[in-house]
């Protein structure tokens, strides 16, 4: 596959072919884990539905689906406020093998935040299966019981990951060039 | 003095509360290891106190905190001193068994039976640390002035309700502890503790949390988000002495999260110095093993940045308390932090 168009992005790292194979690949693995199970995928909007949609196409057991939303980090360094549920879960998981479908895990924050609310409403199990993971940046450690694909350090976009809110319809994954922005005061 | 003390069983988020109503309110948090350390610092690093004069000496610490800001005090016992100030506010946090249990299998990383022992014996040492220290086991409802349950209630929610309670009562109206009352206070507690033949060193300083860095301050606000509770620069690890034992080369690492026994170091520095920094977190970790510890590197850090679209921060100046949190909106750009 050529280089894109789009002249912030410096490589592909996963091409359309090579994602549609590792998608098969775990939702073979998900169908055999929760056969006979009642299992529920719950999205994270908005980066997690283009992974969520061909996930569950190629999951071979019945599935339930269901979103939520987090809000945003405020970049005013005075008022960070809070994370908080944006968009909730529209039906209750209690008793339900409930898998958190992510599109990428890094530094944790997200997931554990996500975890410790969901396992608050009493479900029979809760795993996570991501897209992306990016070990190198784990602060805090969150079972990951699924993973396509572990990344390098690099900023990605595609398939779902945004910048600015744009690039999510690509159907690759691809490297970000870095950003020329005025640098921070690095300490001397 | 505005005070507000934050108590609960194990596994029952109070810690996490604490620090959200410490950010509604911009009180100052004095958490378990923060008191501990403020301890150390003020009576000396490994002073055998006696178990019995703790109240005195967190009485202590607490008086000198108080006449400079007004406290969330998430440590056990503190509902039990300061009984007849009128600035104080007494919470528990409460939660069924059930969601405690599920609140430790995700922080702590185990299976239901596990977590289960887990908590057992949490809630043994919890009760015997109180008898010990506090001559009470037991926390009994009418010991606090606000019990809240985190069945019903995320603890954003119980922030919510403890800053409306503390407004009704005019906790921070009552204002800070005056130098004359602080004074006639230590002079008490001075007199107690010289029975168990402890003197104080009067070292103790409150240090505002000023960052060295504008990327800790970024940081700081991250982990604020997350609702992750962190204390900066809490401990200094020595990892050079000379021949007579005297400390040549100490390191302190910027941040120290407790609910994950980790410590986490930004190297925001010129690549040249790295080396440096990578020989004294090195050497950290030879001389203490048992130190969870996450360096993280100018790349990461510019990631970070590039994720969140955060400009380069203003000046450092001393951390302010938090606004209020910012209407829900999105995810960041590229989901997951």
């Amino acid at each position: 596959m050529s280089l894109p168009p789009e002249p912030e992005i410096e490589r592909i790292l996963f091409t359309e072919e090579e994602i549609e194979r590792r998608i098969r690949e775990v939702a073979a693995e998900i169908s055999e884990r929760y056969r006979n199970r009642d299992l529920k995928l719950v999205a994270v909007l908005k980066g997690a539905v283009f992974f969520f949609t061909a996930l569950a196409r190629a999951i071979r057991i019945p599935v339930k689906v269901d979103f939520l939303s987090i809000s945003s980090f405020s970049t005013r360094p005075s008022a960070p406020g809070v994370v908080r549920i944006a968009k909730d879960l529209d039906e209750s998981i209690e008793g339900e093998d409930v898998l958190l479908v992510e599109d990428i895990v890094d530094t944790g924050f997200t997931a554990r935040y996500l975890l410790q609310t969901l396992a608050a409403r009493g479900p029979n199990s809760l795993a996570v299966c991501t897209l992306l993971d990016r070990t190198s940046r784990r602060i805090v450690q969150v079972p990951v019981e699924f993973r396509c694909f572990e990344i390098p350090d690099r900023f990605v976009v595609g398939f779902g990951l945004d910048y600015k809110q744009l690039y999510r319809n690509l159907s690759f994954i691809a490297v970000m060039k870095p950003e020329p922005t005025q640098p921070i005061e690095w300490r001397s | 003095m505005g005070l507000i003390t934050v108590s609960g069983a194990p596994g029952s988020r109070h810690e996490e509360a604490a620090r959200l109503i410490a950010q509604r309110l911009g009180f100052e948090l004095v958490t378990q290891i923060r008191l501990d350390a403020l301890i150390g610092e003020e009576f000396g690093a490994g002073a055998q106190i006696p178990e019995k004069a703790f109240p005195e000496v967190i009485t202590s610490i607490i008086a000198r905190l108080a006449s400079e800001h007004h406290l969330v005090v998430s440590a056990e016992g503190a509902e039990l001193l300061f009984k007849e100030f009128p600035g104080l506010l007494r919470v528990h946090v409460v939660a069924p068994e059930s969601r405690r249990l599920g609140v430790l299998m995700l922080e702590r990383r185990l299976e239901r039976p596990a977590a289960k022992e887990l908590l057992r014996r949490l809630e043994g040492e919890q009760k015997l640390y109180r008898r010990r220290r506090f001559g009470r086991a037991l926390m009994r409802p009418e010991a606090f002035d606000l019990v809240c349950n985190t069945e019903a209630l995320e603890p954003e929610q119980v922030a919510e309700v403890v800053a409306a309670a503390a407004q009704a009562r005019g906790v921070a109206e009552q204002g800070l502890l005056s130098a004359a009352a602080e004074a006639h206070l230590q002079f008490q507690v001075r007199l107690r503790l010289s029975r168990y033949g402890i003197a104080p060193l009067d070292k103790l300083n409150w240090r505002p949390r000023a960052f060295s860095h504008p990327s800790e301050e970024i940081f700081a606000n991250l982990l604020d988000f997350y609702r992750v509770a962190w204390e900066y620069e809490p401990r200094s690890f020595p990892i050079q002495w000379d021949k007579e034992g005297r400390v040549l080369e100490s390191f302190t690492p910027d941040f120290y999260l407790p609910q994950f026994d980790l410590y986490v170091e930004l190297t925001t520095m010129k690549q040249s110095l790295v080396t440096k920094k990578n020989r004294k977190i090195k050497l950290l970790r030879q001389i203490y093993p048992q130190i969870n510890i996450q360096v993280f590197y100018q790349k990461d850090f510019e990631n970070l940045i590039f994720k969140y679209g955060l400009s380069r921060p203003a000046a450092v100046r001393p951390r302010r308390p938090a606004a209020p949190a910012e209407p829900a909106g999105e995810r960041p750009p590229s989901g997951e932090a």
